[in-house]
């Protein structure tokens, strides 16, 4: 192995890094900015509803998800809540470069009048973002802000 | 690197350099850092981590020692130790690739393992390509030595 070959490869892991790092970079930013997008441009695609059926209140949240990056997205809501009264499904969309997918998440209260009297109204979720392979986000945060008195 | 001839003067005089370098980067800026961040914040945790000083403590030896050092087989460990610290320093800094924030009710969790890996791809090839550099050169002389010797008759 001369000289030349290790500066060879001493070339090569600076550009495998900078390429991972900037393309990682670069994917990011394109998501976020068409995720800020889609959610600030009025689509119709995302939006929340809250409908109230007698003493059982559904939420349910549609949101488009574009990925305009270079690496798969993978978006994960799920919720937790200490007691019976209110059921989440787990919902998870995988998005190719360049497509887009739809997250359909929905979240029951099935007694909203115990709900409002319980002491605590925090219903734990978390929101996972994936860049695969490189890079994972999860926001942990209350999800009880969602349910409001009567629907709507 | 290696065989050239340094002398004493400039070993002292790069030993210097590297020691107030890697003494403003480790020591005076994570310092400065931690007032202004106790300035500006007070009432929060937000301050310069312990292990900075003591990475940056291990980090100015080896630097100081390695500049010393410049092409002698000494300088070799301590070029990779360099190396070989500044992955430990980026793992213990960025807790494995995991760095978790917790404010106002909500979490924030950033999962980087892989992402990581390729951040310290270049200080391993660094610890790796150290001695392999010097043994390269001492085979380089070696054949040199041998082959020049006998074709190259002392006028």
């Amino acid at each position: 192995m001369g000289i030349w070959a290790l500066r060879g490869i001493t070339v090569a892991v600076a550009l495998i890094v900078l390429l991972v790092i900037g393309s990682v970079v670069y994917s990011a930013y394109e998501d976020y900015s068409a995720v800020k997008a889609e959610l600030a441009g009025g689509s119709q695609q995302a939006v929340g509803a809250a409908v109230l059926r007698g003493t059982t209140e559904t939420v349910s949240i549609n949101i488009t998800v574009p990925n305009k990056g270079l690496y798969p997205l993978n978006v994960t809501i799920s919720c937790d809540y200490p007691t019976s009264n209110v059921m989440c499904q787990r919902t998870s969309v995988d998005v190719a470069p360049g497509g887009e997918g739809v997250l359909r998440f929905r979240m029951t209260v099935f007694d909203i009048s115990q709900f409002e009297n319980s002491v605590s109204k925090v219903i734990n979720g978390t929101v996972s973002i994936s860049m695969t392979p490189f890079v994972g986000l999860t926001v942990g945060t209350d999800f009880g802000g969602f349910v409001k008195t009567g629907g709507g | 690197m290696y065989g050239q001839a340094v002398t004493t003067r400039k070993r002292i005089t790069s030993a210097i350099w590297a020691l107030v370098v890697n003494t403003v980067f480790w020591i005076v800026i994570p310092y400065y850092v931690g007032v202004f961040l106790t300035g500006r914040v007070p009432d929060s945790a937000l301050t310069v981590p312990t292990f900075v000083y003591e990475f940056g403590i291990l980090f100015i030896i080896l630097e100081v020692g390695a500049a010393f050092f410049q092409g002698k087989a000494v300088a070799v460990p301590m070029i990779s130790a360099v190396a070989l610290l500044t992955v430990v320093y980026i793992w213990y800094a960025t807790n494995g690739g995991i760095l978790g924030v917790e404010t106002s009710g909500i979490t924030l969790a950033l999962s980087f393992r892989l992402m990581l890996y390729v951040l310290v791809l270049p200080s391993i090839w660094a610890a790796i390509r150290a001695p392999l550099s010097y043994m390269v050169w001492r085979r380089a002389m070696k054949a040199g030595v041998s082959s020049a010797t006998p074709a190259s008759p002392v006028p």
